[in-house]
């Protein structure tokens, strides 16, 4: 059996806000009340990995005109090729004996200190959550508006330290085919790799999510962690990390050998630079029923934040 | 198979089976919503439309080589009975993918029709799915015994011979439509091209014999 020991860092039960989590803690109180201080295999599952941690909005990267998108649709409407190309499969088949708890995180590469890290201590090393919401834009022309909570990318990269010579980060999905129907049947190249310019990692608005309206973020959206950089199209952001590298040469995305006239390396949300087969000029809003429709912003966005990272490049060459 | 014959005689069956494809979204959107599907509802349709008017392009287009491959099997001189009003069918899926496509795209803003316009010309995915819409549409309307009459049966037959051209467009639309190949198009459109195959192999075969035996 898998006991869990609370943490010294984690804050008691009742700094906690969402309600799945509030019925949680009274349960937690009851177990308390009978002496009892560690919480069963059962319950943590329901949690996920990295139940427990306190969040809290950070105004700092939070757009009052932004309109979440329902916690339903966030978590059903899911691009995650390891568990089907539907969007509805995810939600199914990562749910389905998939284990993501406990999960192991290899940050390796031009760094000063190689580490493996759990998923909890991590969160605990990096000093606990925060919940930002960011405008999410997936490539197929459609967004969302999601509260993550997790923590800066910047905080992570810095408990390894980046070597002068690295450049780029490239992460790594996990690569489990008898968990992952879609690995089994290979309608992608396994594992997902995705790549970022370490200045992009860097940048305050990159980040690492654990979680999603303060819950533990569910296994179809790539839990127990995922990387959320919210000016670039929403195959960037990979899900479910197994590993981290440092390195000097460009890494290769996914999509990107796949079909690199379709899939950039850099992928920024740009209104002016099309898919060859559809228009990126405008997007859908995931719930906004018939007029859902809105124009999409250069850089989703995010342009007074990140547009220097880019000065001086041809935005249609290097998409 | 006498009682699966008996069905496809009847108009009012056909005419059911043709129909509830169409019902079908609102089992998802209304009667047990799948938020899966409500994320988006206006996607579901526009997809669910689409590959109804590709299932019913290809099966009507399999009516003809049926019957020449198995000019005596009851079912096949069924279905051939109902040819017209099956491909006025797959024009009507057809026409509700083109218009959920405008809504799809457009919202309810009329400000962006003129990029509803640039993409479909300039992409050649939305571009063949435009062409195959006009050439159903230009077979709807030619299918009343009145616009035979008027065009006269040998060129009749000729018009509507765009068809093939229209599920050859339509395949490449489809396949182009996601972001990896989706087999669907293969198990539509493989059978249907096999079945045309061994048609004019048979009509060939059979052209060759009668003008020896005469």
């Amino acid at each position: 059996m898998h006991i869990r020991t609370p943490k010294d860092w984690e804050l008691p039960e009742s700094a906690v806000t969402s309600e799945s989590l509030y019925h949680l803690s009274k349960r937690r109180d009851f177990l308390k009340a009978l002496g009892i201080t560690a919480v069963a295999l059962g319950a943590r599952q329901a949690m996920g990995a990295t139940a427990g941690f306190p969040t809290k909005l950070n105004p700092a990267f939070h757009d009052a005109a932004l309109k979440p998108t329902a916690y339903d649709a966030i978590t059903s409407y899911n691009n995650f090729y390891e568990f089907g190309t539907g969007k509805d499969e995810p939600r199914e088949l990562a749910n389905r004996g998939w284990k993501t708890d406990p999960w192991t995180v290899e940050i390796s590469g031009l760094v000063d200190t190689p580490i493996k890290i759990e998923v909890n201590d991590m969160i605990g090393k990096v000093g606990g959550i925060e919940q930002r919401v960011y405008r999410f834009r997936c490539v197929e022309a459609w967004s969302m508006v999601i509260p993550w909570d997790g923590f800066q990318l910047s905080k992570l990269l810095a408990l390894a330290g980046p070597k002068a010579d690295a450049k780029f980060v490239k992460f790594y999905t996990f690569n489990d085919p008898k968990s992952a129907p879609g690995q089994r049947e290979g309608n992608l190249e396994y594992p997902y790799v995705e790549g970022l310019r370490l200045d992009e990692a860097m940048h305050e608005l990159s980040f690492i999510a654990t979680g999603i309206y303060g819950k533990p973020i569910p296994n179809q959206n790539g839990a127990p962690l995922r990387l959320v950089v919210p000016w670039k199209y929403g195959f960037k952001n990979i899900k479910s990390i197994v590993k981290i590298e440092l390195t000097a040469k460009q890494p290769r995305g996914t999509w990107e050998a796949m079909q690199a006239r379709e899939y950039g390396f850099y992928a920024n949300v740009n209104p002016t630079v099309d898919h060859p087969r559809w228009s990126q000029a405008s997007e859908r809003v995931i719930g906004g029923g018939l007029g859902g429709r809105q124009r999409t912003l250069m850089f989703n966005g995010y342009d007074k934040q990140v547009a220097s990272l880019y000065a001086g490049m041809d935005l249609k060459k290097f998409y | 198979m006498l009682f699966l014959e008996k069905i496809l005689r009847s108009k009012a069956a056909v005419w059911t089976l043709l129909v509830l494809p169409g019902l079908w979204p609102l089992w998802p959107i209304f009667v047990r919503p799948d938020p899966s599907v409500t994320a988006d509802a206006l996607k579901y349709l526009l997809h669910h439309f689409g590959f109804v008017a590709c299932v019913v392009l290809a099966v009507v287009l399999a009516f003809t080589p049926l019957r020449v491959l198995w000019p005596k099997w009851g079912v096949a001189q069924a279905v051939n009975r109902h040819r017209r009003l099956v491909g006025v069918a797959a024009f009507v899926y057809a026409a509700l993918h083109v218009t959920t496509h405008f809504v799809y795209e457009g919202g309810l803003d009329v400000s962006f029709i003129p990029d509803i316009f640039r993409a479909v010309v300039s992409k050649p995915f939305q571009l063949t799915g435009l062409i195959a819409f006009t050439i159903l549409l230009l077979l709807a309307v030619t299918s009343p015994n009145a616009a035979i009459k008027w065009l006269g049966g040998k060129r009749w037959k000729n018009l509507h011979r765009l068809a093939y051209v229209a599920a050859g467009l339509v395949a490449y639309h489809q396949a182009a439509a996601r972001k990896i190949f989706p087999l669907q198009v293969l198990w539509i459109f493989v059978p249907l091209a096999l079945l045309e195959i061994a048609r004019v192999w048979k009509q060939r075969q059979v052209g060759r014999v009668v003008p020896k035996a005469s």
